[in-house]
Formats: C-alpha cells, sequence, structure tokens
C-alpha cells in the first residue's frame, strides 16, 4: 500500500488540475466558438448584422427566444485601439443594448425605453480585447418584426 | 518499468476522473441539458448570478453551455424546468397545460427547447406563449392558459407546440423585473404550473 502513496498523491493533484482548467476555461472556449459561428453566419467584426427570426431553421445559439430580434456586433478592440462607438436605434417596443466579454459576463446593459441609445467601448471599459454586443427588440409578430427591420437600419458599431 | 507503469496508469486514472467530474458538475455532459439554479419556484429552477461576474465557476460554464449571452438579473431573469407539476419529466407524446396569472415583469415568456438546448424541428410556428397572448386571451384579473401539445388544440389562442421536442424542457423569462423581485422571487412570482392533461396510449 505504502508504494502506491507516490501514485495515488500524482492522481489527485493531476485530477484537480485538470477539473479546475475545465471548469476555468470553459466558458471563453465557448465563447470563442461563438464567436467565430456567429462570424461564420455573417456577423461582422464592428458592425451590426440582424438575424433572421429565430426558427429552429435559423437557430445559431443556444435558446434563443423566438419573440426577440436579435442585432449581433462582433468587437475586437485589438482592430479598435481608439474605441468602438455603439449606437442603437430608437424602437418602440422592449430594446436593449448588451455587451458580453470573453468569459460570458453581460458586462453592460443599456435599455432603449424608446430612444435612441449610444455607447463608446474602449480599453476602459470593456473587460476583454473581444467579445460580443447584443442589441434585444420584441418582435413577437412578423409585423414587429418587419418594424425590427427597418429601424435596424440606424443601428451602428464602428471602429473610432 | 512496472512503478512506471503503475504512476502512468494513475495519472491517467487522475486526469480522467478530474475531467469527468468537471464536465458534470459544470453540466458539460452531453445529456445534462439544465441550467439548474438555486432558486426552486413551483419546480422552476433559477440563479440571479446568471451573466454575472458574480456567478460560480461552475455555474459559470454551464451558463455558457446552456444559456449563452444570457442578460444580467437587472434586466431578465431566467427560470427552467423539466418536469410537470407531478414531478414527472416532459414529453413530446403528453398533453400539458401552461397556465398562470399577472407576471411581475414588464414582458415574459415561456419557451419550448428540446435536448440539445434549441427550438424543436418543427414548423408550427407555436414555439412560445408570451405576455402580449396572454393579454390577448382577455381574462380578468391577468388569467391565461396555454396548451403544450405535438398537434394543434382546437382552441388554439394558447399553443405551443412540442413536434419533434422529444424529451423537452420549458425556459421562463421575466423582462425587467419588477422591483423586489430580485429580493423575494418566491413572494412576488407566481410562477407559471404545468398540468398533465393525457399522453398517447392513453395515460394520464
Amino acid at each position: 500500500m505504502k508504494r502506491l502513496l507516490g501514485p495515488i498523491a500524482l492522481a489527485i493533484f493531476l485530477g484537480i488540475i485538470v477539473h479546475g482548467a475545465i471548469v476555468h476555461f470553459a466558458p471563453s472556449v465557448i465563447m470563442d466558438r461563438a464567436y467565430t459561428l456567429i462570424g461564420e453566419r455573417g456577423t461582422p467584426v464592428h458592425g451590426f448584422q440582424l438575424a433572421p427570426q429565430m426558427r429552429p431553421s435559423t437557430q445559431s445559439v443556444v435558446r434563443p427566444s423566438p419573440d426577440l430580434a436579435y442585432s449581433g456586433c462582433r468587437f475586437d478592440l485589438g482592430q479598435a485601439p481608439n474605441g468602438i462607438r455603439v449606437r442603437m436605434a430608437a424602437y418602440d417596443g422592449y430594446s436593449s443594448l448588451s455587451f458580453f466579454d470573453a468569459q460570458t459576463n453581460n458586462f453592460r446593459t443599456i435599455r432603449g425605453d424608446g430612444v435612441a441609445q449610444e455607447f463608446t467601448l474602449n480599453a476602459g471599459n470593456a473587460p476583454s480585447q473581444k467579445g460580443i454586443i447584443l442589441i434585444r427588440r420584441l418582435a413577437p409578430t412578423d409585423v414587429d418584426f418587419a418594424r425590427v427591420v427597418e429601424v435596424a437600419k440606424a443601428d451602428d458599431c464602428e471602429a473610432l | 518499468m512496472k512503478r512506471a507503469f503503475t504512476y502512468l496508469a494513475f495519472a491517467i486514472l487522475g486526469i480522467g476522473i478530474g475531467a469527468y467530474s468537471a464536465l458534470a458538475m459544470a453540466g458539460l455532459l452531453p445529456g445534462d441539458r439544465r441550467t439548474q439554479g438555486t432558486i426552486a419556484l413551483n419546480n422552476w429552477y433559477g440563479d440571479f448570478t446568471m451573466g454575472s461576474e458574480d456567478a460560480s465557476p461552475y455555474f459559470r460554464a454551464r451558463i455558457a453551455r446552456h444559456g449563452l449571452l444570457a442578460l444580467a438579473n437587472t434586466e431578465a431573469i431566467y427560470f427552467t424546468r423539466t418536469v410537470d407539476d407531478s414531478g414527472r419529466a416532459l414529453r413530446e407524446d403528453c398533453t400539458y397545460r401552461l397556465s398562470g396569472g399577472k407576471m411581475p415583469a414588464r414582458w415574459w415568456s415561456v419557451t419550448l427547447y428540446n435536448a440539445q438546448n434549441f427550438l424543436p424541428d418543427n414548423a408550427d410556428g407555436a414555439l412560445s406563449f408570451d405576455a402580449s397572448r396572454a393579454e390577448a386571451q382577455g381574462s380578468e384579473g391577468g388569467a391565461w392558459s396555454a396548451i403544450i401539445a405535438p398537434s394543434r388544440p382546437s382552441d388554439d389562442t394558447g399553443w405551443i407546440s412540442s413536434k419533434a421536442a422529444g424529451a423537452f424542457d420549458l425556459t421562463f423569462r421575466l423582462y425587467v423585473p419588477d422591483a423586489g423581485v430580485l429580493d423575494r422571487p418566491e413572494e412576488l412570482i407566481d410562477a407559471p404550473s404545468v398540468a398533465r392533461l393525457e399522453c398517447a396510449g392513453g395515460a394520464a
């Protein structure tokens, strides 16, 4: 039994290291995959793209709400040293502008409340260099979504 | 040589146990579909640290897998359930009545997801039930109900299609919760009930 103390200690040590590494790095790995995936589906770096209505055939991120219209912008402050100006156009209905860092944290959200909202993202207020910006607008019906299509044309996400 | 093999075998064992326990505890195993949470309301489970830096490492990993890009609690709160009011797993071949009343939020919805955390692959156009549909039912006092079933019910003013959903779950979203909800959710949220009505083959 005494001869197994060394191997058992090694197993415990490696188990703890691997366990901690998986839990710690999983969110950033999953976020990085999402960043790449939505890019492949057309969401640019520093530019908003309105996703099609969330339906079984169009969903690209887990648990989308079919009642919301999503406009996404990927940001990379490495490509925008002066920051990124983000503008959410006014919408008559619930809307929010939310920012997610590379660790999946929603580090800032600005509610629309019927008026346009603007925010400048930079290295001083962003926890990570890369992330995703998402506009949500309540659009449970096709008519609502058609309104969002028009409104979203005035959204902006541009490197300064 | 034998000693080296012993070390190698134990190293592999340690790595395996460490990896499996991490995947299981963080909800990253293929069969795990729950967002879980510390707040329980009538079989709905949620955690208000979702989307925030306060989330534990395990919950953060779980949400990355099952609810990526969730909003922080001041904007929206989320609950998920996998069972009916009797504690039986939600199934595509059963019919349920989802019902509730006025909710303490600017807007709310209940949406059905399959085991892969996606909307079920059907073309019924009945993926959720929300505050606007509840309002359209026009009941006094704000009471509402909807049927969860794989085919359209005769009264389709409230229907969530479970067609092609298999073993599914429901997510309950409350956007812009009223004052006090984050402090006293059990007191202020009368979470919707899910009563099983019948199943294929006649089982109730």
